[in-house]
């Protein structure tokens, strides 16, 4: 598992380089043949006992920030990376570029707010301060179109673990550890780390097209609703209750033999599982199903607080969905 | 004609779980076509050979809208979601299928006010189904989460109209069926029933891809706008004859398709309407796009109340687009 270092790691959409050549590092001595794409997408391959071939992908790219603009008084102004929940930024910690230039995430104080206390700040007034007075000691330093990432802020007590960028690094070290388990793999295997999926699911759609797999899993970290707000039935997912297997989401209804198949397999195994009870938000499943008509299924580890600088995971449902793609990935879909 | 359209608009088969509509298709086509194929996605595609050497590719989708049961309280209720563009509007007071097991839709609303309240921003949240079990063991064991449903609505025999759910786009499945009975192709005429349309043109995006035609139709249902206040921007009229699309919210058709269809409507007294549709798309949207690019348009039916449980077409507009389809797979001409 390897969830700390993950997290930890910075890789916004588009500025991925720094987890693949962390994951590259931990696969390569573990996989038949690797390779990056013109995309920047990690495409490894392990053969299988059929000549048939399955992808399995997870994104390496979390949600976060671009340097649009350096002002006059020192300040800088972001674009978002991906729908980033402006509501959590405030106050937070960031780190702009290759150099790893620590800032905060500026808002007016609560104290000057009055009714827009209601609603999220706008892009347009949040700005990163970095201790600049003005822009001649920003440049230099920071340019416009470099990244900015969330802090590195991983911690883990008891069964709990918590940490930025959690969609989709919970996936990508689940990727890993079904790498290096050696498994007795029933198919040909391609294991996809993507790019950009935050940006509209742009690496898995080249990759599945280069493939052309005949079935694809995706594994990402998706949203739970268990707030004390929401009334059960309205409650996407909960933590703790195991994987979560998707029926249907925006954009594509996963495949219904891949979708009965998992519950087959969970339920024969005694791993818990749950029935994600949402169908909004869309996954790389979509675009592996259109680019290369291959049937698709997502399974996911629950997180609260997705696309905030701090997501929250039991450990629990990361074990039991490492189950149960360890058994999925032995057997032939029936 | 009227026994087709019942037998395929009766079948349930919402986005991702086509299997009975593409049986039941595949059964009415038996004698009819020179082979077929199932794609990994579940499309169905279908063939019969003629002589030119041209291909033309005639598509409908064969998915309905629809909803999946995600929840199940303690007291039974089942909380839904949609599949496709379906409205809580239209589901409330609405009766579901889920795989036969019937259900009908309430409303939350603990005092008067709220009642209407939910009933003015009404939305997923506030309706549930109930299939009359007293208690989430016994709702499970019929609808487990995860289940489809769609609307179960009779087919209506009105005369030349026609009622039924899942006109859209079953329609076209049926105008298509017709076609491949009745032709003797001049070119190479395939076929396909794609799925998932409703999710987003999921099944056409790759259904052509190794077909490769020359020229490919969306038949497809479209609004309409004679009722009373019907929308003044556009003119669209059941019984004014099958539409050529000239524009949707997700295509242009190309021009070429466009033409080739009213010359042939015009020299063989075919009656049609031209159409231009405020909202909405079709499959030609993601056929045009599909390989290094194809020659499309939409054919369409006009349709009453689509999306929802009574979708109401016109008899003699499917007649004619199944003449004017025949024709055009049966002239000996140059398609394109």
């Amino acid at each position: 598992m390897y969830l700390k270092e993950l997290t930890d790691i910075s890789g916004v959409s588009g500025y991925e380089k720094k987890v693949r050549e962390f994951i590259m590092e931990k696969i390569k001595e573990k996989v038949e043949n690797i390779k990056e794409d013109n995309l920047g997408n990690l495409i490894a391959f392990k053969k299988g006992r059929e000549r048939k071939k399955l992808m399995i992908s997870a994104h390496m790219d979390e949600v976060g920030f671009m340097v649009s603009n350096i002002e006059e008084d020192g300040k800088i102004s972001v674009i978002p990376l991906g729908s980033v929940d402006l509501r959590a930024v405030i106050g937070k910690k960031v780190i702009i570029g290759e150099r790893e230039i620590p800032g905060i995430i500026g808002y007016k104080a609560i104290h000057l707010q009055r009714d827009d206390t209601l609603t999220p700040p706008s892009i347009n007034d949040i700005k990163i301060d970095i201790g600049a007075q003005k822009k001649s000691e920003v440049e230099g330093r920071i340019k416009i179109g470099d990244f900015v990432a969330f802090a590195p802020n991983s911690m883990i007590h008891k069964e709990w673990f918590s940490g930025k960028g959690l969609d989709d690094r919970g996936g990508c070290s689940l990727l890993i550890d079904l790498i290096n388990k050696d498994l007795n793999l029933a198919y040909d295997t391609y294991f996809v780390f993507s790019v950009q999926e935050e940006l509209g699911l742009k690496g898995a759609r080249i990759s599945a097209e280069r493939i052309m797999p005949d079935f694809a899993y995706v594994i990402e970290t998706t949203t739970s609703g268990d707030n004390p707000e929401f009334s059960q039935d309205r409650r996407s997912t909960e933590l703790g209750k195991g994987p979560v297997i998707t029926p249907a989401h925006s954009g594509y209804v996963n495949d219904e033999r891949l979708f009965n198949f998992a519950i087959k397999v969970a339920r024969e195994n005694n791993i818990p599982f749950q029935i994600k009870r949402r169908t909004v938000g869309g996954t790389d499943a979509r675009a592996i199903a259109l680019s290369s008509g291959a049937p698709s299924l997502v399974i996911s580890i629950p997180s609260r607080y997705i696309h905030t600088p701090l997501c929250v995971m039991n450990l629990s449902d990361y074990e039991n969905t490492l189950r149960l793609f360890s058994i999925l990935l032995e057997k032939e879909v029936e | 004609m009227k026994d087709l359209i019942k037998r395929l608009t009766q079948v349930s088969s919402p986005s991702g779980r086509e299997t009975e509509i593409r049986n039941t298709i595949l059964e009415e086509l038996k004698g009819y076509i020179d082979g077929y194929e199932i794609d990994k996605l579940g499309n169905l595609i279908v063939w019969k050979k003629g002589k030119s050497g041209e291909k033309l590719l005639l598509d409908a989708h064969m998915d309905e809208i629809g909803v999946i049961a995600t929840y199940i309280d303690d007291k039974g209720f089942i909380r839904i979601e949609g599949i496709g563009g379906i409205s809580p509007y239209n589901l409330l007071g609405s009766t579901i299928s889920f795989s036969n097991i019937m259900g009908v839709v309430g409303v939350e609303g603990e005092t008067l006010e709220e009642l209407s309240r939910n009933i003015k921003d009404l939305n997923f949240d506030k309706i549930f189904v109930d299939i009359g079990c007293k208690d989430r063991e016994s709702s499970e064991k019929l609808v487990p989460p995860g289940t489809f449903g769609v609307y179960y609505s009779p087919f209506i025999d009105l005369g030349e109209r026609l009622v039924s759910k899942a006109m859209d786009d079953r329609i076209g499945c049926a105008i298509i069926i017709e076609v491949l009975r009745r032709a003797k192709p001049y070119h190479d005429l395939y076929a396909t029933f794609s799925v998932q349309e409703e999710m987003g043109l999921v099944g056409a995006s790759t259904v052509a891809f190794n077909i490769k035609p020359n020229m490919a139709i969306a038949v497809d249902v479209t609004s309409h706008s004679d009722t009373p206040k019907g929308n003044k921007r556009m003119s669209l009229n059941l019984g004014g004859g099958p539409a050529i699309k000239i524009k949707d919210s997700a295509s242009i058709s190309d021009r070429r398709v466009v033409e080739k269809l009213r010359s042939l409507a015009e020299k063989n007294n075919i009656p049609y309407q031209i159409e231009i549709l405020l909202r909405g798309g079709t499959n030609a949207a993601a056929l045009q796009t599909t390989g290094e690019g194809i020659i499309s348009g939409t054919l369409s039916i006009p349709t009453r109340y689509v999306h929802s449980p009574h979708e109401m077409i016109d008899l003699r507009d499917v007649e004619n687009a199944i003449k004017l389809l025949i024709l055009l797979s049966e002239e000996e001409e140059v398609l394109i």
